[in-house]
């Protein structure tokens, strides 16, 4: 599968969203864009846990921001941007995350549309080779 | 004149003299009836009384006859060494002068000589006590030997005057006084003076007492003292409680309303005073009173100003203060304080009450709420929030305040107060409103990824568009529910019968729906009821429902689960259905949600198994 043909040939993305459908037709979008997809996971917990045991083969990760019972997708930012991931904010609420830190990251407003979610994916891939061989 | 008629002349010139200073109260017209009597006597138609004056300093030409005018009454003669005047008042005893050209004793005064006095005797005029009143001084314009008789007449005479002029100056004196106490006492037009006998019947009645009660002297006297009283206070034998009083004690209070003759209402504070006699019989009564209806009056209107204020500030919720300017002390604190603050009002205002309220607020705070009350001093209106640390109960308050001078009548602040009101809640709501309408919008957007997600599936695996269009109405079941109840939850219950409802008229006792109320949250209850959706549309198609073959039964409990977590476990029980295998492996997307949806991001458990008799379903979800 991840050497399957596509915009996001063998690239690894972790997906992180708490609605099921949603999450599964991101999956799906993904995987047939050539992409290997981490998770995909409801919550912080879970993610972080992926990233751990991932975190030197991840090309990029795409977040839900709000997770449902007032958990955000903040700490698996954080934890991104210390590790040098790229990554672009899903998000139904505009002003959820509006700090210093993530204010100028990629930022796909809701309800996503494929093309738009392969598009940013590329551009956040352009500069860089993919981390699995 | 032989010398003994003479003498019997001058006998009854004394006894002449005699008679008038015993009728007369006028001391001029004594002295000066006695200056005449002598100069005829003497036939030297000239004499006069001088009085000593300034302390010894001078003496005034006080009667006399024979003189210019503008020198009786007016002149005053200097009572030097070298005037045989002051010799006589020294020596106490008559000077005599023959012939002022011989004399080289004394000076004579520059009118005498202008009158052309040649010679005179001064004999001086004793007080009984033997104070010097002055000189009895008669005067002859030609030389005269002045003999022994007429010296004996004079002191003889000198001597009567002496008591007639203490009797007239002790009268004067007292006509004086008396004249003093009389225009001061009528004077006083604040207070009603007045005079009753024993039975209370009004004998002398002041112009004050004619100013304060309106009745004239004329009618008032002679009347009892009942016409000033009220009504009610007669009822009450207020009046002879007074005057009993005032018998037995002296003096009895009267400080209570008066009526006046127009009938208007006086407030009077006085007194009324028994008069007795030196051997104690009781003479009548003496009313004193001060008319203060108009200070009574303002004190009542500042009582009920102040009561005003009270009443305002005690009933308020919000807190009400004032401090002093200069001290910034605290000078009212409404009883709101207690509700604000969570501190007694007594605790509040003891100490230094300044430190004691910042020691209340946060010390993040502090710093700009003591500027605020310091801006107010200089002049300044401020608004400004701060947090307090409640102590009765340790919450974090929030406190509105509106600040302001109060200035004095110079234009200096002269009080600083304020009104403070506890916002916390609706600090509060304005933050859960925030929070709301963040959630809001990202639940609708989160809906639409999720409709296009479901059109995807259902759609793009060749799924009939009835299928697409009856998840979107299941969806749409669960919003109204949710919004129903407008507080974020759906009851399962309600759940559960909207979406058999929508499909199915099959009722009990075909159909059992039964469990105790539960509420599930909004992230829960959409997939919950797509899952139930599933569920339904399955029974109706291949199951239970489809003809009213079989029974339907959904139940539920809240218990806990293995993690201790409590969770409501629900089972979707189908039975007397002939089983068709072909549609049992049948692994649908409708299948996929029930099975995976719920597990994904609810945490729950669920188990789908086609038993005999029909489809079972477990569902364990976790509650929030």
């Amino acid at each position: 599968m991840s050497q399957a043909p596509g915009p996001l040939a063998g690239r690894r993305v972790l997906l992180v969203e708490d609605e099921y459908l949603i999450a599964e037709t991101m999956e799906e979008w993904l995987r047939m864009a050539g992409a290997e997809v981490i998770g995909p996971v409801p919550s912080v917990a879970h993610a972080l846990a992926l990233i751990e045991g991932a975190a030197p083969r991840l090309d990029g990760a795409v977040l839900d921001v709000s997770l449902g019972r007032g958990e955000t997708a903040r700490p698996i930012a954080d934890r991104l941007n210390e590790l040098g991931v790229p990554f672009v904010f899903a998000t139904g609420d505009l002003r959820i995350i509006d700090d210093r830190v993530h204010r100028e990251r990629p930022r796909l407003e809701k309800p996503i549309r494929r093309l738009q979610l392969l598009a940013t994916l590329e551009a956040l891939f352009a500069s860089r080779s993919p981390t699995s061989r | 004149m032989p010398r003994s008629a003479t003498m019997v002349n001058r006998q009854q010139v004394l006894a002449d003299f005699g008679e008038l200073a015993l009728q007369s109260l006028e001391l001029d017209e004594i002295l000066h009836e006695a200056c005449r009597l002598i100069s005829t006597t003497l036939g030297t138609g000239r004499a006069k009384v001088l009085e000593i004056m300034d302390r010894g300093k001078s003496l005034l030409v006080r009667a006399g006859v024979g003189w210019k005018p503008g020198i009786v009454g007016k002149l005053y003669l200097p009572m030097d060494e070298h005037s045989s005047e002051t010799f006589a008042i020294k020596a106490r005893e008559p000077v005599i002068t023959h012939d002022i050209s011989k004399e080289d004793r004394f000076e004579v005064p520059p009118f005498m000589k202008d009158a052309g006095v040649v010679a005179f005797i001064n004999v001086p005029i004793f007080l009984p006590g033997g104070r010097t009143y002055g000189l009895l001084q008669v005067d002859a314009i030609e030389p005269q030997e002045f003999g022994y008789d007429d010296i004996q007449f004079l002191r003889t005479y000198a001597i009567i005057l002496g008591p007639v002029i203490d009797r007239l100056l002790m009268a004067r004196i007292l006509r004086s006084t008396e004249e003093r106490f009389r225009l001061t006492v009528e004077a006083a037009l604040d207070y009603a003076i007045f005079l009753s006998d024993p039975q209370d019947r009004i004998t002398d009645w002041l112009p004050g007492a004619e100013a304060v009660f309106g009745w004239t002297a004329e009618e008032a006297i002679g009347r009892h003292t009942a016409i000033i009283f009220n009504p009610e206070d007669l009822e009450n034998q207020r009046d002879r409680w007074e005057t009993e009083t005032a018998r037995r004690e002296g003096v009895a209070p009267n400080v209570r309303w008066h009526v006046r003759k127009d009938g208007t209402q006086v407030f009077i504070e006085g007194s009324t005073r028994a008069l007795r006699d030196t051997d104690g019989t009781l003479l009548g009564f003496l009313k004193i009173g001060k008319d203060v209806t108009e200070r009574r009056a303002g004190e009542e209107r500042l009582r009920e100003s102040e009561e005003r204020f009270r009443q305002f500030g005690e009933a308020s919720s919000d807190l009400i203060w004032i401090r002093d300017a200069a001290t910034l002390q605290f000078e009212y604190l409404s009883p709101a304080v207690e509700t604000l603050y969570g501190t007694s009002r007594e605790a509040l205002m003891a100490g230094d009450t300044l430190e004691r309220w910042a020691d209340l607020i946060y010390p993040e705070d502090r710093d700009q709420a003591l500027s605020r009350i310091h801006s107010v001093r200089a002049g300044a209106r401020t608004t400004g929030t701060f947090r307090i640390r409640r102590p009765s109960d340790d919450e974090t308050r929030w406190i509105d305040n509106t600040d302001f001078p109060l200035f004095d009548e110079t234009g200096r602040v002269q009080r600083v107060a304020g009104i403070a009101k506890d916002v916390t809640d609706a600090r509060m709501s304005a933050a859960r409103q925030e929070v709301l309408v963040a959630e809001l919008q990202h639940r609708s957007r989160n809906l639409l990824g999720v409709i296009a997600s479901l059109a995807s599936k259902t759609l793009g695996e060749q799924g009939p568009p009835a299928s697409f269009q009856a998840r979107l109405q299941a969806l749409s079941r669960a919003q109204g529910l949710l919004s129903r109840y407008g507080s974020d939850t759906a009851e399962v219950g309600a759940l559960i019968r909207a979406e058999l409802e929508a499909h199915t008229e099959i009722r009990p006792p075909k159909v059992v729906v039964s469990g105790p109320r539960v509420h599930l949250t909004a992230s829960q209850v959409q997939n919950f009821s797509l899952a139930i959706h599933e569920l339904t549309t399955n029974a109706v198609k291949y199951g239970a429902l489809r003809n009213g073959a079989g029974q339907l039964s959904v139940t539920w409990t809240v218990g806990r689960n293995g993690k201790g977590q409590r969770q409501v476990a629900l089972a979707w029980t189908e039975q007397g259905v002939e089983v068709n295998p072909e549609t049992v492996n049948r692994r649908g997307y409708g299948r996929e949600l029930i099975e995976r949806a719920l597990s994904y991001a609810l945490r729950a458990e669920t188990e789908f198994v086609l038993a005999e008799g029909g489809v079972q379903c477990r569902i364990q979800l976790p509650l929030e």
